[in-house]
């Protein structure tokens, strides 16, 4: 395939209202994950890994982090002389909208898709975690002669998924209705938020479902033209986590605990890229006790941290202990504090001897910045 | 091309064989360091923390490993339109070339990159030593004092200074003589290799030392001297902070531990003056509820499952169930299979150290003179059960069972 021939587009202000208050902000695909990602890495390194090197990222609101993160894209080595990933932000045309839904998004994102000379277009909703090949999905596409691929979560049920599009595929993996929320049915299978179109047709059923005031591309597009596209669907095998809403997120971190989801995230054939800020390893003090945990450069603990995910620059200090909780980027968790079942945002202050403990239900979240 | 004040000149290209087994395929200033770093990560990070943005890496020994990983220098934030980063390796011209007789040619053979950038002052600096140095602040010494040359100095002990290059300074810091090694120390100030030149006194002396046939065209032996002997004004700049050789394993393998000592100054951490260094994408550690991890160091990319004590785990380690890593260094992508027991050694990168296998010793349980660190070389296997002593250095699969 030549270099050019697919391009990708991210939805980074995907679902920010599942999780209002971390989403209050930043955007969607710029929520931390995982200890050093954030959650837009997993798509642009998925892009990044089946040779895709121009990419559109469309915001619509809260897109600060999301852009210092990015920078010019060197660190997915998508700072290219020909393509490379591009912002897309909103009110981008003139008569553009600041978009409600993907139809409304994709249509104010029409000059990168005229633009771009790609065969396909590949789409990604930023509130995914899953390590996929993209390029597998492609292929797929092509082999089936398909106007649209849909990838889906093999094995996810359907109703642990809130919010997400549902899909029935027959056995010639041919898409045949799609669910909505009132209407799932127990073997309908949910989708993972990426779409693979050719550019001309997407181009031409945005124009004309925008046209016709449609505003979804799982209502107005896919769901409308189920009978006369030919629709497939991609099984993803691997793990894959969708955000759609704070408990999925904490489950989403806490799944890393487990070997098997660490080695297929986390594939080495396909690594998964992010910013990289030169923090130094992490230190484990004489009275470090760690147990179970998920940790990234730049920590010191000199406490006690168990069944819990550390971002970069976290400090547990003596007698402090962490459990079954995220904390983000540059915490600290104070001496003999104890932090059981919360979320602390990125800079939150613990002082000493503060004692925080959600429930295992319903995790405590502590905004960025706070002191406590 | 744009003028620089001040460009730098790296010296990569010694092969470090005390190093052994270490550096049998890569250059000294590629060796693995601290966990996440090289040994070139640290005058790199110093040039470009201290404003200079123009660098040329001298390499000859095995340069592979070590172009790879300084590439386009981005990772140091050498990346630059004008200056960054060029590797200049040994070169054919019309009259044919050569290799670098000493470190005095290897900057002669470059004159001609210096030129383009027309600097007031060449800094030249060595990839063996872990330090943190603000060389603005040298520069600034050198300009105010008007030297021709500045050298950096540490204060040795006096048993330490017959090992160095001494020199025998005046009460204003100015240097009357040079001494390589001496048996009987006059002066306890040991060069660190670190010098700031006036580029036309340089230059000068650069090409003097080429056309004389007697001389070993190296900066300690040749050029220094006779600037001396031409009363040329040569100033002292002394240097207080942590600074460590690291050209012998036992050196290496103490610079590292360093880094766990808390009554030693060498905070990587510092803000102010990161230490930058080239990695790889691998995701954050794992430290399982099996493991024990104490004053350590691990990074991205490791699996910890057994008990560390004062080990730095590198990139991508992985330590299995009930193994221990005491007083050790396990290099980038390294296993240490069950049940095995490593202490006071270096194991290099990718090394596999098999089941129930024992590397090292710990120092109480042999007599001084046979204790010493062990190493295993790189991509090298040691076989389930295998015993290896103290102060060994595996160059070869060890067989199971084996005893060394």
């Amino acid at each position: 395939m030549r270099a050019s021939a697919v391009s990708g587009i991210i939805f980074a202000n995907s679902r920010d209202e599942a999780m209002e208050r971390m989403t209050g902000i930043r955007s969607m695909a710029s929520v931390p994950f995982g200890g050093r990602y954030r959650i837009i890495d997993f798509c642009l390194s998925n892009l990044v890994n089946a040779g895709i090197t121009n990419v559109g990222v469309i915001t619509k609101s809260n897109y600060r982090s999301l852009m210092d993160h990015i920078g010019s894209g060197a660190f997915w080595d998508l700072d290219r002389k020909r393509g490379g990933v591009h912002i897309l932000p909103p009110f981008n045309i003139s008569g553009a909208r600041r978009y409600h839904g993907y139809v409304e998004a994709l249509y104010g994102a029409m000059d990168f898709l005229n633009r771009c000379n790609s065969d396909y277009i590949v789409l990604c909703d930023g509130c995914v975690v899953a390590n996929v090949d993209i390029s597998a999905v492609v292929d797929f596409h092509i082999k089936k002669n398909a106007d649209i691929t849909v990838v889906y979560r093999s094995g996810v049920k359907v109703q642990n998924v809130k919010n997400m599009m549902t899909v029935k595929i027959d056995g010639g993996d041919r898409l045949v209705s799609v669910g909505f929320p009132d209407s799932i049915e127990a073997d309908d299978l949910a989708s993972l938020g990426i779409l693979v179109f050719g550019r001309e047709l997407l181009i031409e059923l945005v124009n004309n479902a925008y046209e016709n005031g449609g505003r979804n591309i799982d209502v107005d597009i896919i769901a409308d033209r189920v009978g006369d596209l030919k629709i497939c669907g991609y099984a993803h095998n691997g793990f894959s986590a969708v955000m759609t809403d704070m408990k999925a997120y904490t489950e989403a971190n806490m799944r890393l605990l487990e070997k098997n989801v660490r080695e297929d995230l986390f594939n080495p054939k396909r690594r998964i890229m992010t910013k990289n800020r030169d923090d130094m390893p992490t230190r484990y003090g004489t009275k470090a006790d760690v147990k179970n945990s998920f940790i990234a450069d730049g920590c010191v603990i000199d406490g006690t941290v168990s069944d819990s995910v550390l971002s970069r620059g976290v400090t547990v200090k003596k007698g402090a202990q962490v459990k079954n909780s995220i904390i983000m980027q540059d915490c600290v968790i104070g001496e003999n504090a104890v932090v059981t079942d919360v979320i602390c945002d990125k800079k939150v202050y613990v002082s000493n001897n503060t004692v925080l403990k959600g429930t295992s239900d319903r995790a405590i979240y502590v905004e960025k910045n706070q002191k406590l | 091309m744009i003028r620089k004040k001040c460009v730098a000149m790296l010296l990569a290209g010694g092969q470090g064989s005390r190093l052994g087994v270490l550096t049998a395929k890569i250059a000294k200033p590629a060796v693995p360091y601290g966990g996440k770093y090289r040994i070139i990560d640290f005058p790199l990070s110093n040039c470009i923390n201290s404003g200079i943005d123009t660098v040329g890496i001298l390499t000859q020994y095995k340069p592979l490993e070590l172009n790879d990983y300084v590439g386009s220098g981005k990772a140091w934030d050498l990346d630059r339109l004008s200056g960054g980063v060029h590797i200049l390796p040994p070169y054919q011209g019309q009259k044919g070339g050569d290799w670098y007789k000493g470190t005095a040619n290897a900057i002669y053979q470059n004159l001609g990159f210096i030129e383009r950038y027309d600097p007031e002052y060449v800094l030249i600096l060595s990839g063996d030593h872990i330090y943190k140095m603000d060389y603005s602040k040298m520069i600034n010494q050198h300009i105010e004092t008007g030297a021709a040359c500045t050298i950096a100095v540490l204060e040795v002990s006096k048993e330490e200074a017959s090992r160095f290059g001494i020199m025998n300074t005046n009460p204003d810091g100015s240097i009357y003589e040079f001494e390589e090694k001496p048996a009987n120390p006059k002066s306890n100030l040991a060069s660190m290799g670190i010098y700031v030149f006036s580029w036309d006194k340089l230059k000068k002396y650069l090409i003097a030392d080429e056309a004389d046939p007697n001389s070993s065209n190296d900066f300690g032996k040749n050029i220094i001297p006779d600037m001396l002997a031409q009363g040329e004004k040569l100033i002292v700049y002394r240097f207080g902070d942590y600074w460590k050789d690291v050209g012998t394993v036992d050196s290496l393998w103490e610079a590292n531990l360093d880094l766990l000592n808390p009554k030693i100054d060498l905070n990587l951490a510092d803000p102010n003056w990161r230490i930058y260094s080239r990695v790889g994408a691998f995701p954050p550690q794992y430290v399982s509820d099996k493991a024990k991890v104490e004053n350590s160091l691990i990074t991205d990319g490791c699996e910890v499952y057994g008990d560390l004590d004062y080990s730095i785990l590198f990139e991508n380690v992985t330590v299995e169930e009930g193994a221990t890593v005491e007083y050790s260094l396990v290099m980038p992508g390294a296993v240490i299979k069950k049940g095995a027991k490593v202490r006071y050694s270096i194991i290099a990168e990718n090394a596999v150290i098999g089941e129930n296998a024992v590397v090292g010793v710990l120092p109480e349980t042999v007599s001084p003179e046979q204790f010493g660190i062990s190493v295993v070389g790189d991509n090298l296997t040691v076989g389930k059960n295998a015993q290896i002593g103290p102060k060994n250095v595996i160059t070869e699969n060890v067989e199971e069972g084996a005893k060394i």
